[in-house]
């Protein structure tokens, strides 16, 4: 072997590696990447679809959309949506997992039971829930009416009506968290919980002490997910109520799909995702600030 | 005597959330079978309302016969963008975290965190930007706007980084000298050696695509086209559209996957585990 090498990289090596990731990048550049700078260009237009012509807009759209009711209504709605489900689902889900991580007869039937709701897709689970919700023969209301309790119309009464796409969304999803918690879970060791039984603490003591702050960073994790998911709710606003009655579930993403492919107005609709965008940026990174963790084991 | 109740009161917990998890599924599986009249006849709390009468699979020759909403065709083009996504989607993706996870070469650092940003980005941003892309491209009702801009998962590089990684190094460098080249260690040795992260990561590529709904609802207008969960959603806002049919619709389409999933769910529990305790 007479070659030398001063580079401290193998030719053949790195070009072979810039083979191997060519596809993947050039894919990326042209469906992420200049998509995402091409929206923040057409957010200073006004760009409308069925006129065709576009023209400069400046700070016009930012400052009309800051000025907009209804974007500001969706923005409520996604935002009441998220502080329902994140608490509520992570209860029930930390709940359901640590119900099956013990070993016991039948154990697999009810983990893989709580998981099927996450297989059936979101379009079909909202469907499903439409016709349950319906008033007149939804299974929901004569299921209530059979054991005597008042009717509930989730999809015209404007009050509840958010309350039924939570219940969807959370039936939905429950599994799903369940298994990134019983991973969490398993990840804690034993020991731990020996020595505090020995120490004489109650279940609820252990829980407290040793499962919950263990857990944290599988809690971070469930928690920033949960809410990104939850502030981006679309597919079961489609189909259930298309953000009514009455505006009472239209949601941030609903209301850019609405201006964007509806009314065409691409250039109001992305200063809309772009600001949306920032929000759940800021509010990941502040939840991310609140979880950092130290915690060993 | 205590310890009972609280035992008690477990698996009243567990079999009523294992009935809520079930209920709908079921419902919407038996009023299937169910006649038009029959799905709105029974509005008290009876055995009737919970197990179908007259069975029939009327509702599912319907969906399948109708020419104007032919599901089958619908569920044809679903499985075909779907498996082609999953294809293309595993070759591009691994060769990526292949070189990764294993190859040396400059500027590996910027190009890996410039993947890696890439997932900040949420896709209702780049959705408006994308569809004009594809008008541009004239895609707009074709599957090509279904397939290419969906292959590239930066999520699933991560996942198949990690599992390469394992891949001790002196493997690939052995096979170096014994002369073979980098596409073929990656064929011969790297690719075996991740067969159930591949498994997994097909699964989920599958699965997302089986279920993609706002993105073929942006950019196919032409029934024909048309992808199984955009229409089973136009399949209400028909009039008189009977609930059988819709629920004929949703069954079928969900009761494959189901089975597919209660063989396979290892894999896919392992993929969402993958992702929320090492990440």
């Amino acid at each position: 072997m007479q070659r030398l090498r001063f580079a401290a990289y193998d030719k053949q090596e790195s070009r072979a590696a810039f083979l191997f990731i060519i596809p993947a990048f050039a894919l990326l550049a042209v469906f992420i990447f200049y998509p995402m700078i091409q929206a923040l260009w057409i957010s200073f237009q006004n760009y409308n679809l069925i006129s065709s012509h576009s023209s400069f807009a400046g700070m016009d759209n930012y400052r009309k959309l800051l000025s907009d009711g209804s974007f500001g209504d969706s923005l409520w709605h996604s935002f009441y949506f998220t502080l329902v489900v994140l608490p509520v689902q992570t209860a029930i889900s930390l709940g359901l997992a640590i119900l099956v991580q013990k070993k016991f007869r039948g154990v697999g039937f009810f983990r893989t039971v709580y998981f099927i709701p996450v297989v059936v897709s979101f379009a079909i689970a909202s469907t499903i829930f439409r016709l349950i919700y319906n008033k007149d023969y939804g299974m929901l209301n004569v299921i209530l009416k059979g054991i005597g309790l008042p009717s509930v119309d989730f999809l015209s009464n404007p009050d509840i009506s958010m309350l039924g796409i939570i219940v969807l969304c959370i039936w939905r999803a429950m599994g799903f968290v369940m298994v990134i918690f019983l991973a969490g879970l398993n990840n804690i060791p034993e020991s731990l919980y020996e020595a505090a039984h020995v120490d004489g603490a109650s279940p609820i003591q252990r829980f407290f002490l040793i499962t919950l702050p263990l857990l944290k960073r599988t809690m971070a994790f469930v928690v920033i997910i949960t809410t990104m998911d939850a502030l981006k709710i679309f597919i079961p606003i489609y189909i259930t109520t298309s953000g009514g009655p009455a505006g009472s579930t239209s949601t941030v993403v609903h209301f850019i799909y609405e201006t964007a492919f509806k009314q065409m107005n691409m250039g109001y609709a992305a200063v809309a995702a772009f600001l949306f965008f920032f929000l759940v940026l800021i509010i990941s990174i502040v939840q991310l600030r609140v979880f950092r963790t130290d915690v060993e084991y | 005597m205590n310890r009972n109740i609280a035992a008690g009161a477990r698996w009243i917990v567990m079999i009523v959330f294992a009935v809520i998890s079930l209920f709908p599924i079921y419902w919407m599986v038996m009023s299937s079978f169910r006649t038009h009249e029959e799905i709105f006849k029974y509005t008290t709390l009876s055995r009737e309302l919970f197990i179908p009468v007259n069975w029939t699979l009327q509702n599912y020759k319907d969906i399948f016969l109708d020419p104007s909403k032919p599901f089958g065709r619908y569920m044809l083009n679903t499985l075909f963008v779907a498996v082609i996504v999953t294809g293309f989607g595993l070759a591009v993706n691994s060769m990526a975290a292949f070189a990764f996870a294993k190859l040396r070469f400059p500027f590996k650092k910027i190009l890996l965190t410039l993947f890696m940003s890439s997932l900040v980005i949420p896709y209702e941003v780049i959705m408006i930007p994308q569809y004009l892309l594809m008008r541009d491209l004239d895609w707009i009702n074709s599957f090509t706007a279904l397939i290419v801009p969906q292959i590239v998962w930066v999520f699933g590089i991560f996942m198949l980084v990690q599992f390469f990684a394992d891949i001790p190094r002196d493997i690939l460098d052995a096979a170096r000298m014994d002369g073979a080249s980098w596409m073929r260690i990656y064929n011969k040795i790297v690719l075996p050696a991740a067969v159930p992260a591949l498994i997994t990561l097909g699964i989920m590529t599958f699965l997302n695509q089986w279920d993609s709904f706002l993105w073929p609802l942006v950019v196919i207008n032409e029934e024909k086209k048309q992808v199984i969960q955009v229409a089973i959603s136009s399949f209400q806002s028909l009039r008189n559209i009977s609930w059988g049919k819709i629920l004929a619709a949703t069954s079928i389409s969900s009761i494959p996957i189901l089975v597919v999933f209660l063989f396979l769910q290892r894999y896919y529990v392992q993929g969402i585990t993958m992702s929320g305790v090492k990440g």
